[in-house]
């Protein structure tokens, strides 16, 4: 696996508790690994507050950006490229 | 059931009608009892000569109606602490007049003895109406005209007294018949859109106070113990309802929207703000939040209570800004600066006027002016220059109060940029400015705004709820394919909200069938998924007459020329416009409207006698 840089920015009750805005983070360019390597700065539980070890994704209630589309929006297996810009949020809504 | 009070300004005659149960049962209450009585008052006036569209907004032929639903003020049905405005015609778009606030007055209105207030005429002097305990009368308004709303709130419950008091009122904007003044309720609470502040303005109510202990029957009161207390308890788990709202308000969106690229900047030159951070929702619990407040009956609490403690733009008690205030008053002029944003939706509240109509006036004035398109003598030295956070404080309390270029902001946008001899700048539908979400990057709330019966608004069908925040499910904001179904789903079970009267945030964790299920419990009506869909498509349709009569239609329902050919120039929609037509052609075939117009079969099948 290649070893890419993207930016992680973190929002609402997830920047609270990391006490960070944004972070750069080195991985392999999976999901998981973008994820676990963030883990390593953040700490253990970024990995519960953000995927689905059971379903091998990320939390279904988040919305998890990647350059700006929701993963979801995104059609088959999602690889990160260097320098692409990761924005977390948890559930949120407003009007 | 309960009562209307009739209340006619021109005679001072005062009366009370009872609710009919057979209206009831096909338009429920709130906004769909209200939209009854206003499609009778225009046959009305048909019939005496008088066409719709010569029905002066600002005039006494038009009528004002605060309304509240069989949920309204009933303890434990959720989020039921709201009630919903509605006028033959809006002064700012002459189309239909809709709106909705929160607080306490609708549940105290109940409280008071009546479920509605139909207003009528208009007063030669300056007169609030007093409801106390199912006793009304009309006052003398002589010394509160003139006063801002937080003097008057305050004003009016001293003088009333007692338990469960509240106010509505205007203030001078109302007064002053600005075309975005908005009607306020327990000092910091709106019905916000279509200019109804300046509807009471015209008929000179300057308040309408209510106080009272009366108790609000529920039908089946074991069953409906058992629904709400599973539907509270859905809200409390839910991570929306009972998490999100509650730590960090509406203005959590900020950057949510942002990141998207659907946060309209500079009057909607873009989607993308580069300052969005600065005036989030996260900023502002770091910066100038204070407390919460939640609304009568509500367990999100999502209010905000803030405090700007010195500087140019101090405030020593606010309430707000909401994501839609931050966005107009900020993003869309490009001010950076929060605290000139919760000063300016401050005075918005204090002076009573719609923040989303005069922050997008004020934008467009902005791009007016930097395009060179306003004779300086005209601006008489308002430096209206995108990011200019002293200009947007002093055009809100010019506009207030129609001094200087104030005058010309009152009118709103579209006729702003009409005298201008620039139209395309007005970020409108049907006259009234849109909200903070760009449909170049959010395609669906594209053809909600185009379709909204009220003209450019959100929460008509806030499609925003599936396309951005997943909920109930996630569809992709950037294609048009599959969005009218949507958005008439939306539109339809919105209808159902207001007329139930309660928060459509409570949507966000409860369902149609918990609806269902609430209102067969509180009405004894055995209610349906189905049947209350139903009641919210006919509520829908019959507004949609309404507006036909007012000689909207289908030409009417459309975007901005910007929205609809020019590129969103940078972020995650770049290059993308509003595939509008083809989202539009496929919802009036859903609708079963043809060109904007509801057939006759689409009537009959949904029991609207005209």
């Amino acid at each position: 696996m290649t070893n890419i840089s993207v930016k992680v920015l973190l929002f609402a009750t997830l920047r609270k508790k990391y006490g960070v805005k944004e972070l750069v983070v080195n991985c392999d360019g999976t999901i998981e690994g973008l994820i676990k390597s963030a883990s390593k700065i953040l700490g253990e539980s970024f990995i519960d507050d953000i995927y689905d070890k059971e379903r091998g994704k990320v939390r279904d209630d988040l919305i998890f950006t990647i350059n700006g589309r929701n993963i979801k929006d995104l059609k088959g297996d999602v690889e990160l490229r260097d320098q692409d810009v990761i924005a977390i949020f948890p559930p949120l809504a407003g009007g | 059931m309960g009562s209307i009070l009739k209340v006619d300004l021109t005679t001072g005659a005062l009366k009370s009608e009872p609710i009919s149960e057979d209206v009831a049962r096909k338009y429920l209450g709130g906004k769909g009892y209200a939209v009854y009585l206003l499609y009778k008052y225009l046959r009305e006036y048909e019939s005496k000569g008088m066409a719709p569209i010569d029905i002066d907004p600002l005039g006494p032929e038009n009528v004002l109606i605060f309304a509240t639903g069989p949920g309204t003020g009933v303890p434990g049905f959720p989020c039921s602490g709201r009630y919903h405005v509605m006028a033959l015609r809006s002064p700012l778009t002459g189309s239909v007049g809709s709106a909705n606030s929160g607080g306490e007055w609708g549940p105290f209105l109940k409280f008071s003895g009546y479920d509605m207030i139909v207003i009528e005429g208009e007063s030669e002097e300056p007169v609030y109406l007093s409801i106390v305990n199912g006793s009304a009368e009309l006052r003398s308004a002589k010394d509160l005209w003139g006063k801002n709303t937080f003097d008057t709130c305050r004003i009016l419950s001293k003088r009333v007294g007692g338990k469960n008091t509240s106010v509505a009122c205007i203030g001078p904007a109302g007064e002053n018949l600005v075309r975005m003044a908005c009607i306020i309720n327990d000092e910091h609470r709106a019905a916000g859109r279509t200019g109804l502040g300046a509807v009471m303005g015209s008929k000179k109510l300057k308040a309408i106070v209510v106080s009272g202990e009366g108790k609000v029957p529920v039908a089946n009161p074991d069953e409906f113990k058992e629904v709400s207390r599973r539907c509270l308890e859905t809200m409390r788990k839910n991570r929306v309802t009972g998490e999100g709202l509650p730590t960090y308000g509406t203005s959590i969106l900020i950057n949510v929207i942002n990141t998207v690229g659907g946060l309209p900047y500079k009057n909607w030159q873009t989607g993308v703000n580069p300052y969005a951070d600065k005036i989030s929702g996260e900023t502002l619990a770091e910066t100038y939040l204070t407390g919460r407040r939640a609304c009568w009956g509500c367990t999100i609490g999502c209010g905000r209570v803030t405090m700007v403690p010195s500087g140019s733009f101090q405030v020593l008690k606010s309430e707000g800004p909401e994501y839609e205030s931050i966005w107009a008053l900020g993003g869309s002029t490009g001010v950076k600066d929060l605290d000139a944003i919760v000063k300016a939706n401050h005075y918005c509240d204090e002076l009573g006027m719609d923040p989303i109509s005069l922050g997008s006036t004020i934008a467009a004035a902005m791009e007016l002016s930097e395009k060179g398109y306003i004779p300086e003598e005209d601006l008489q030295g308002l430096d209206l220059r995108f990011g200019n956070s002293a200009a947007l404080v002093e055009a809100v309390w010019r506009t207030a109060y129609k001094v200087g270029f104030g005058k010309y902001l009152a009118l709103g946008s579209k006729k702003l940029c009409e005298i201008y001899g620039h139209p395309e700048i007005s970020m409108s539908v049907k006259g009234l400015e849109l909200p903070a979400y760009d449909p170049r990057a959010i395609k669906g709330i594209g053809l909600n705004y185009a379709t909204a019966n009220r003209g450019g608004c959100h929460v008509t069908g806030y499609t925003i709820s599936v396309e951005i925040l997943g909920i109930p499910e996630k569809i992709d904001p950037l294609t048009p394919e599959g969005k009218a179904k949507w958005v008439k789903l939306f539109q339809d079970f919105t209808c159902v909200v207001n007329s139930t009267v309660n928060c459509l945030f409570a949507t966000f964790a409860l369902s149609v069938k918990d609806y269902a299920e609430l209102l067969s419990a509180v009405t004894g009506w055995n209610l349906s998924e189905g049947d209350i869909l139903e009641i919210g498509e006919r509520i829908y349709n019959l507004e949609r007459i309404i507006v036909n009569k007012l000689g909207f239609d289908s030409k009417d329902d459309t975007l901005s020329k910007r929205l609809l050919e020019e590129p969103m120039p940078e972020g995650p929609a770049k290059g993308h416009v509003v595939e509008l037509e083809k989202m539009k052609e496929e919802y009036y075939r859903i609708r079963g409207w043809v060109n904007g117009v509801p057939t006759t079969e689409k009537l009959r099948e949904l029991k609207i006698e005209l």
